[in-house]
């Protein structure tokens, strides 16, 4: 027999398309759905009802971790581990180290911006239906997708088959897992 | 500042107002009402023996203030029409009602001239008055450093300098706003064009002027000192108070119902990142000046500071909080505050912050201007003395008059540029 | 406060209104489809690597060899091979290391700060803008590190890098010197991030390209880094933000490079160095010098990959501007230098700027003043702007503008210091000029193996500004 399939996969010629598409969707209930589009379509994200990003709390928390890590090591060095007086200045003032502690909470931040967009995403993540099926091409080229996912509560094979339809879906099929 | 969206959308608020927006004339008055209540009672200041300095003193952070946030205001205008921004285009039009306050200005900063030309040519600036003597006995008279500066440095060509910074303040402002209201009645792009032709040459002479009045009447107040970086100073408090005014202008409007349906979050949102940015660039030029001068660590130039740190006798003064100050309440409590998305966009959040921020640019205005009044023994008077009170009433009258120019602008024409080639994409301009 | 609610019959208010007509620039010429975008784009590379192609590497490789002939002989050698001596001990090395690292300056300003104004007309060239950032930051790292002449000892402990050395010594942190090692170890670091979470989408495009044409190692390669992007709008969100809080991140980066850079003079007690305004200074001098190689590099590169309807001449009129811009600042610090130096009244503050003007090296002071002052102000002209020949023309004449004045700053000041009895001459070895002529080598083969193996064009970026990816518009 065959296997669970992964959900059903449409397509949609126009980024307004699907965007209309998903506002219907969104509003039909459904909670594990996606669209695919080839690039970030604007307000798709407010149609879709996804919430703003938390991306930017990463890079806080490095940012924070960065320059408070620079000042800790310049303090630490400097006034207490090796005190040694250079240009009359003090072991340990604060203002000729913003400049490294400023670069170093620039580079966590961004390292953490980056770890925090893969987690958010979950990548890497090589392997997904999507990927597998052949309309991945036209997906990142000018075509866009809607997938449902089989294990959302209100899927049904049937009628979420013609909700897709309904909407302006072309060539709604079964994804395999 | 603009957007390079897809064609215009075709559709429009309905809130667009072709009619003229309601006259504010009560407004108007009450503002005067208060501008000429506010410069009185720093006359009044006058009264109180050996204090005209003093005044004189409060009376150039009020003129500077605003002068600064009209020129923040300028500059903005200008930087909407070079980039050919879409979003700003409401927000432009209240900045075309402030940079109508720069003739009044100019007849507030007269007094000043006045003073210095009839009353003792010291009463601001030091080096008026060639008997003034300097800290350590001598004359400015008899100073070499004087004598080398002297020829910028004196009432003649200061006021020269000044009214000409400000005759063509009033000549390009007039300029800009003359274009843009008449588009608002035949709708002809070449007023657009025309803006952009003067925006251009504008603003590299507007940079250039207000760097000679940030020198004239800031940084000579301190003639020994110098530096080469005090023009963007005063830049960044410029944007800084035109940014944080319009924002509260833009809120009040909408709060009175002028602007429903027009101003949306995601303007809050642009006025808010361009307050940020502004607020990393204050601290950016405050700290590279201060580095600078503390890492060479030349007494020729560490004075301005250590003025503003030790009394004489090696006791921390008042300055050194203010200056502390500066950094946490100008610098870091908006900046952390403005990191949120939230805070940027809730009107209940961001204007308290903006309030905030035209406060700490007039403390960092007066960090800068006001220990230029010394005692008996050179150092600089305390930060919290009578002084503080003239310079408060100084602020509001000035303010008063500024907001009283505004209000009479606004009720000359339309509520927002209605004909702007950009107006349906400010207006449609969301997430 | 409330969304703004649009609604067909308002169009009657706008007939009414009749607002003026001034139609943006499009971005894209020709209505180019996003199909027509996505092969253009990826046809570059899916081709075969064309004759040109391989000349120019040959010749770019055989001008890089001179910089590693000059490495090597410098580290065999010793640090005499180059043209130092008393009073000037820093020349070329440093020159170049702020040549290279101001040119790196556009490209991030290009993603970063136009990224943040919303300048749409940015993405279809911050990529490009980008690998140069990438590559300058490569060129000037390399003349730091290596100008020690001991390059073993930039690595060891307690030299660059925070840890104790033999005698438990430190680094100094409180040393402009110590504050450019973590400078420039985060621009590197944070350009390469930046590039890469732009390229992620472009990188999936290329590896089921790869897939379904059947070329299987290639697509693992780009598949790897890919990281699996599969286009879910629930990524975009994470992307689109990380995007954008990386341009933030940038900018802040972008403007604290170049002023410790800048802090590595202003920091001194050096006439002509310490002075505040350098740090906006050297940012605005970068960012000049780099919008000029952008040009350098792009009008060839839109000419030979017949990029006509991506790179518009709408993006040629807007860089130009930029560069006209940034060129008046430069000229405003220049002015500003010279007020001060009078104003402050310091003897041998203003003989510096005397000097610099009419001494011995007036003649490189003049070549900087008419390449960096001059040069952009026929940018003010549409018809200049119009004309390609001549704005490639100019840009090279500002690249070497701006390269003369790092020579000017550095060298002036030091030849003549405080002491007449110690005052010289420095004229560059036959060492120093190869080592920096081949860096421009180096640059050039790393910029044609990125126009070789990666896509050139932001094509997700472009495609978004298109009239198709508006859900509102006409299209819809």
């Amino acid at each position: 027999m065959a296997a669970q399939p992964y959900g059903l996969i449409a397509t949609f010629e126009s980024a307004s398309g699907v965007y209309h598409a998903a506002e219907t969707v969104r509003d039909a209930g459904f909670k594990h759905w996606d669209c695919i589009t080839p690039f970030p379509v604007h307000g798709l994200d407010r149609a879709m009802g996804v919430k703003r990003s938390v991306v930017p709390r990463f890079a806080l928390a490095g940012g924070v971790l960065g320059f408070s890590s620079a000042m800790g090591l310049a303090f630490f060095t400097g006034a207490v581990d090796y005190k040694i007086i250079v240009g009359g200045k003090p072991f340990f003032s604060p203002i000729p180290t913003t400049p490294i502690a400023v670069e170093l909470g620039i580079l966590c931040a961004a390292i953490g911006t980056v770890l925090g967009f893969f987690f958010m995403c979950g990548f890497p993540m090589h392997y997904h239906p999507v990927l597998k099926s052949d309309r991945i091409v036209p997906a990142l080229d000018d075509k866009f997708l809607i997938v449902i996912e089989a294990r959302d509560p209100k899927f049904n094979l049937a009628q979420t088959k013609a909700l897709l339809e309904k909407i302006g879906g072309q060539d709604v099929k079964e994804l395999e897992a | 500042m603009s957007t390079h969206a897809a064609p215009a959308p075709t559709v429009l608020p309905a809130a667009i107002p072709a009619a003229p927006a309601p006259a504010p004339q009560a407004n108007a008055g009450k503002a005067l009402g208060i501008g000429l209540a506010g410069l009185a009672l720093t006359a009044l200041g006058l009264l109180v023996p050996g204090n005209a300095s003093a005044v004189a003193v409060a009376w150039l952070v009020g003129v500077v203030f605003w002068t600064a946030v009209a020129i923040g205001m300028l500059m903005l205008v200008m930087i909407h029409h070079l980039t050919d921004a879409g979003w700003s285009v409401v927000l432009r039009r209240q900045f075309e009602h402030g940079i109508s306050g720069f003739k009044w200005l100019l007849l507030l900063f007269i007094p000043l001239l006045v003073a210095s030309w009839l009353g003792a040519g010291d009463i601001v600036w030091p080096w008026g008055n060639l008997n003034h003597v300097m800290h350590g006995g001598h004359t400015v008279g008899h100073d070499p450093l004087y004598e080398k500066k002297s020829a910028l440095l004196n009432l003649r060509t200061f006021s020269i300098v000044s009214v000409a910074v400000f005759a063509f303040w009033i000549w390009i402002s007039a300029r800009l706003r003359k274009a843009s209201f008449a588009q608002d009645l035949d709708g002809d792009a070449k007023w657009s064009a025309m803006n952009h032709g003067t925006s251009a040459s504008g603003i590299t002479l507007t940079a250039l002027t207000l760097t000679a009045g940030a020198l004239c009447w800031i940084m000579s107040l301190e003639y020994h000192w110098g530096s080469t970086i005090y023009g963007m100073w005063f830049f960044s408090d410029c944007i800084r108070g035109a940014l944080s005014v319009g924002l509260l202008v833009q809120l009040w409007l909408y709060n009175r119902g002028d602007l429903k349906g027009i101003l949306n979050k995601k303007h809050l949102h642009s006025i808010g990142m361009f307050m940020h940015a502004f607020t990393a660039f204050w601290a950016y030029v405050a700290f590279c000046q201060y580095l600078l001068i503390w890492s060479a660590d030349i007494p020729e130039e560490t004075f301005w500071y250590n003025l503003r740190e030790l009394n004489h006798d090696g006791s921390t003064n008042q300055w050194w909080y203010v200056g502390l100050g500066l950094v946490f309440f100008n610098f870091l409590v908006p900046f952390l505050l403005l990191l949120s998305y939230k805070h940027k966009i809730t009107p209940a959040k961001v204007a308290p912050i903006a309030a905030w921020i035209l406060g700490t640019v007039v403390l960092d205005l007066v960090y800068n201007i006001v220990p230029v009044l010394k005692d008996a023994h050179g150092d600089p008077q305390p930060f919290l003395s009578l002084n503080l009170v003239w310079i408060v009433t100084a602020v509001i009258g000035v303010g008063g008059v500024f907001a009283w120019s505004y209000l009479k602008s606004f009720a000359s024409t339309k509520l927002i540029p209605i004909r702007d080639p950009r107006i349906v994409e400010c207006i449609t301009y969301h997430e | 406060m409330s969304q703004v609610q649009t609604s067909v019959a308002t169009q009657a208010i706008l007939d009414e209104v009749k607002p003026a007509v001034l139609p943006r620039p499009v971005l894209v010429e020709n209505n180019r489809s996003h199909a027509w975008i996505t092969d253009k784009v990826c046809g570059v590379i899916e081709g075969k690597t064309p004759l040109w192609w391989w000349i120019c590497f040959a010749v770019a490789s055989a001008v890089a060899s001179c910089s590693v002939i000059g490495f090597a002989y410098l580290v065999s050698t010793g640090v005499g091979v180059w043209g130092h001596a008393n009073p000037v001990n820093w020349a070329w090395d440093i020159i170049n290391f702020v040549f290279w690292v101001g040119i790196a300056h556009a490209g991030t300003l290009i993603s970063a700060i136009l990224c943040l104004a919303r300048q749409n007309w940015r993405t279809s060239i911050n990529r490009t803008a980008e690998a140069m950032t990438i590559f300058s930051v490569a060129c000037a790292g390399l003349f730091p590190a290596l100008h020690v002449g001991r390059v073993w000892l930039a690595v060891l402990p307690g030299y660059l890098f925070p840890a104790p050395n033999a005698n438990g010594i430190w680094p100094n942190f409180r040393s402009a010197l110590e504050w450019d090692v973590f400078a420039v170890s985060t621009y590197g670091s944070v350009s390469v991030l930046f590039w890469y979470v732009g390229l992620i989408p472009d990188l999936g495009t290329l590896r089921d390209r790869f897939f379904k044409r059947g070329d299987k190692i290639r697509s693992a390669i780009y598949g790897f880094f890919a990281m699996g992007w599969r286009g879910s709008n629930r990524h975009w969100v994470n992307h689109e933000m990380a995007y954008l809080l990386l341009a933030g991140i940038s900018t802040l980066m972008v403007v604290s490079v170049c002023t410790i850079v800048s802090f590595d003079f202003a920091t001194s007690l050096i006439p002509g160095w310490h002075t505040t305004i350098f740090p906006p200074y050297f940012v605005s001098g970068a960012i000049y010098s780099g919008f000029a190689m952008v040009l350098t590099l792009l009008l060839p590169m839109r000419a030979i990959f017949k990029f006509e309807d991506l790179i518009t001449a709408y993006h040629i009129d807007c860089l130009c501007k930029i560069t006209l811009v940034m060129g008046t600042l430069v000229g405003y610090a220049y002015l500003m230098e010279f007020v001060i130096a009078w104003y402050g009244a310091n003897p041998n503050e203003g003989f510096t700027f005397v000097n610099r003007t009419f001494g011995l090296y007036s003649w490189a002071y003049w070549i900087m003043f008419t390449c960096n002052v001059v040069t952009p102000q026929f940018l003010w002209f549409k018809k200049v702007r119009a004309n390609f020949a001549w704005v490639f023309i100019l840009t090279i004449f500002i690249n070497i503008g701006m390269w003369f004045e790092r020579f000017v700053i550095i060298v002036t000041s030091l030849a003549r210091d405080f002491l007449p009895s110690s005052w010289g001459y420095y004229s560059p070895s036959i060492v120093e000029i190869l080592t920096f002529f081949g860096t421009f080598g180096v640059f050039s083969v790393l910029f044609l193996l990125f126009i070789r193996l990666l896509p050139i064009i932001p094509m997700a970026e472009v495609k978004s500004v298109t009239p198709q990816a508006d859900v509102h518009g006409k299209h819809s």
